[in-house]
């Protein structure tokens, strides 16, 4: 039972071309590895190197919003750089592409500014994409994000079609929050 | 001023500040856990430097593979710092280099190049 149940839940990520798939709390050192094993998988690949740095920046960026935003955080006092944040993330290629997912709860009241980011992203064509990217890298950081914004833009930079993204309240506090993306 | 040299780490840059030769280098990847606490300090050197070196002749180099958000931020920082220089009376060349085939990072240098109107600025292919 214990075999079969995990068989098939490995060959169903298998068949639906996952990489990997990481559920629960992660850190910065979790982010790097999981990068790290990315990096190598593609490389014994062969993959082309542009594709290789686009779905790496992606990974990245993905990764460091469950650690900065899901409303799931663990940190000490002071040490909010080396907190731990539960969400998923997931990698993997589809009909020859590559495509990163991630998910995280949030809190609903950060949720809808967040949703109206998206949209405005998801809205512009590649070249009001680098537009909104460079008018972003020079603004002064907004006190209240960690950098997110700018992350948002160059997801939306290194992907081959618009972002997908999904909200669904889970209760009247909490809302997970979904993002998938091809490169 | 004292010269700076960090080893590059698994996800930060090798940094070479030569400030005695007037030669700056960055190369590698960055994506450091903390990218304030990483460029924090060098863009604080080198803006000190700046001011100590006016009528002379910089050269920076920057040949790095991959960064992220946080620290895209931080070299546009620099590349102000550079800009601002150059308005002092600094003569500053700044070159980029980049692999072959890698578009992004080439991108990034004409992106960057765009902020420059005083700086001599080279995108290399390496």
């Amino acid at each position: 039972m214990l075999a079969s149940d995990h068989h098939r839940m490995k060959l169903e990520s298998n068949q639906q071309g996952i990489i990997f798939s990481f559920n629960g709390f992660i850190s910065e050192g979790i982010l790097f590895a999981l990068g790290d094993a990315l990096k190598k998988k593609m490389s014994l690949d062969d993959t082309n190197i542009c594709t290789m740095k686009r779905v790496f920046s992606v990974f990245v960026e993905q990764a460091q919003n469950i650690i900065r935003y899901s409303a799931d955080t663990l940190a000490k006092a002071g040490q909010e750089v080396n907190r731990i944040s539960s969400g998923v993330i997931t990698v993997g290629c589809e009909g020859g592409r590559f495509f990163v997912v991630c998910g995280n709860v949030m809190r609903r009241e950060d949720a809808i500014p967040l949703e109206a980011r998206l949209a405005k992203i998801r809205d512009l064509d590649p070249a009001g994409i680098k537009a909104y990217y460079m008018e972003k890298i020079k603004d002064d950081a907004d006190p209240n994000s960690l950098g997110a914004s700018l992350g948002l833009i160059e997801i939306a930079r290194r992907a081959s079609e618009p972002i997908q993204y999904d909200f669904m309240a889970i209760d009247d506090l909490n809302t997970f929050y979904c993002m998938k993306v091809f490169i | 001023m004292e010269n700076t040299f960090i080893p590059a780490m698994e996800r930060s840059p090798e940094v070479d500040f030569r400030f005695q030769e007037n030669h700056l280098s960055m190369r590698g990847e960055a994506y450091p856990e903390d990218a304030a606490a990483f460029f924090g300090p060098l863009l604080k050197l080198l803006t000190d430097y700046c001011e100590t070196i006016k009528g002379q002749e910089l050269q920076v180099e920057f040949q790095l593979d991959y960064f992220n958000t946080s620290s895209a931020k931080a070299l546009m920082n620099m590349i102000q710092i550079l800009e601002n220089a150059v308005r002092s009376g600094t003569r500053v060349s700044l070159k980029w280099c980049f692999q072959k085939d890698d578009d992004v990072m080439r991108e990034f240098g004409q992106d960057f190049s765009t902020e420059l109107q005083h700086v001599d600025f080279q995108l290399v292919e390496i």
